[in-house]
C-alpha cells in the first residue's frame, strides 16, 4: 500500500432529515473533518434545504474543498429518511452522490446507515414504505 | 375517531398516553402496540443486535381493523390507518437522558436519538399519512401532563396539523 498524499481517499457522510441535508467529507477513520455544508447555507427557504437541488448545491461546495486537500474519492454513508416525503435514501442523498461524482471526486462504497428507532420492538426494513 | 400516537422512543408516548387513560373525560380506548406486539405474538423474527423482534405489521394491521374510538401508541403506530397522526418529539440529549433514567442501555439511547435528530419516524409520518394529518408536539420543555392535554387537544379538533417546525439536525 503506497498512497502518496495526491490520492486519498475520504468518507462522505449524508445526512438528510426532514428539513435539511448535511455533508461532510472525513478523513478514514472519520475523526477529522475535511469539508462540511448544510442545506440552510445554500437555499433561502426554509423547506427547501432537504431538496435535490439544495443537496447538489452543497456536493459541488464540499466536493471543491476536498479536492483541494487532495481527496480523490470518497466512500459514501447516507443517513436518514432522505427529506420531505421522499424515500429512504430519497433524491436528496442520490443527488448529492451524483454530485459529488460530476464534481470529480470517484465514489467508492455506499452504504444506508440509518438508525432504526427500537424498542423492544422494530418495525421490518422498508416498512410499509 | 382512531389516532395513532408516534415518536421515537423516549419521547414519552407510554407516559402520556398512559395519562389519558386514566382520565374519565378521555372517551378513546388507550392501546400500547407494543404490549399488543409481544403478548399475541406479532412478529417475523428476531434483531438480535437491538434485542427487539421483528414486528409483523399485516398481523399488527389485522389486530386492529375493525376497531374504533381508539388511541394506538408506539414508534410503529404511524404505520397503521388513523385518522389523526400525533408525533412526539424531543431533542435528541433528552431522549438520551430519558431512555437512560428508564433503564435502557447506551446503543439503544444512542440509536434511538439519532433516529431523532435524522426526524426518522416524523418522516415515515408524513410519508404514509401526509402533511394534513400529522400533529407534531414537541415535548423536550413539556411535563407530561402537559403533553397529554397536547394529545388531547389533537383529539378534540383543536390544534392544527404541523411537521418539520422542530429540528435536531445540529445534534450530530
Ligand atoms: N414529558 C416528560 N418529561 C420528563 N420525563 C418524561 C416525560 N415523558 C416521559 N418521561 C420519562 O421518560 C422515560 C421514557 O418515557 P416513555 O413514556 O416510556 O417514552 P416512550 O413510550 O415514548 O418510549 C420514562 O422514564 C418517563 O418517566
Ligand atoms: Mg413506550
Amino acid at each position: 500500500m503506497s498512497e502518496s498524499q495526491d490520492d486519498k481517499w475520504g468518507i462522505a457522510h449524508v445526512y438528510a432529515s426532514f428539513n435539511n441535508t448535511i455533508i461532510t467529507i472525513t478523513d478514514q477513520t472519520g475523526a477529522e473533518t475535511l469539508a462540511k455544508s448544510s442545506g440552510g447555507t445554500v437555499v433561502k427557504q426554509n423547506r427547501d434545504e432537504a431538496s435535490p437541488y439544495a443537496a447538489m448545491q452543497m456536493a459541488e461546495v464540499v466536493a471543491e474543498e476536498a479536492k483541494a486537500q487532495n481527496v480523490e474519492g470518497v466512500h459514501v454513508r447516507v443517513r436518514g429518511p432522505g427529506g420531505n416525503q421522499q424515500k429512504s435514501p430519497g433524491p436528496g442523498a442520490q443527488a448529492t452522490i451524483r454530485a459529488l461524482a460530476r464534481a470529480g471526486l470517484e465514489i467508492g462504497r455506499i452504504e444506508d446507515v440509518t438508525p432504526i428507532p427500537h424498542d423492544g420492538t422494530r418495525g421490518p426494513k422498508n416498512a410499509g414504505f | 375517531m382512531r389516532v395513532a400516537v408516534t415518536g421515537t422512543p423516549g419521547t414519552g408516548k407510554t407516559t402520556a398516553t398512559d395519562l389519558l387513560a386514566s382520565d374519565p373525560d378521555f372517551d378513546l380506548d388507550v392501546v400500547h402496540l407494543n404490549d399488543v406486539i409481544k403478548s399475541e405474538g406479532f412478529d417475523e423474527g428476531t434483531d438480535e443486535d437491538r434485542g427487539s423482534v421483528i414486528a409483523d405489521l399485516d398481523a399488527v394491521a389485522g389486530w386492529l381493523e375493525g376497531r374504533d374510538d381508539l388511541l394506538f401508541e408506539s414508534h410503529l403506530a404511524h404505520n397503521f390507518e388513523a385518522d389523526r397522526v400525533v408525533v412526539l418529539r424531543a431533542h435528541p440529549d433528552t431522549v438520551v437522558e430519558r431512555l437512560r433514567e428508564r433503564g435502557d442501555g447506551d446503543a439503544k439511547a444512542y440509536e434511538n436519538a439519532e433516529s431523532e435528530a435524522l426526524d426518522v419516524v416524523l418522516s415515515e409520518a408524513v410519508e404514509t399519512h401526509g402533511l394534513d394529518s400529522v400533529y407534531e408536539i414537541d415535548t423536550t420543555e413539556q411535563s407530561p401532563e402537559d403533553v397529554a392535554a397536547a394529545i388531547a387537544a389533537v383529539v378534540a379538533g383543536e390544534r392544527e396539523p404541523s411537521a418539520g417546525e422542530v429540528t435536531y439536525i445540529e445534534w450530530l
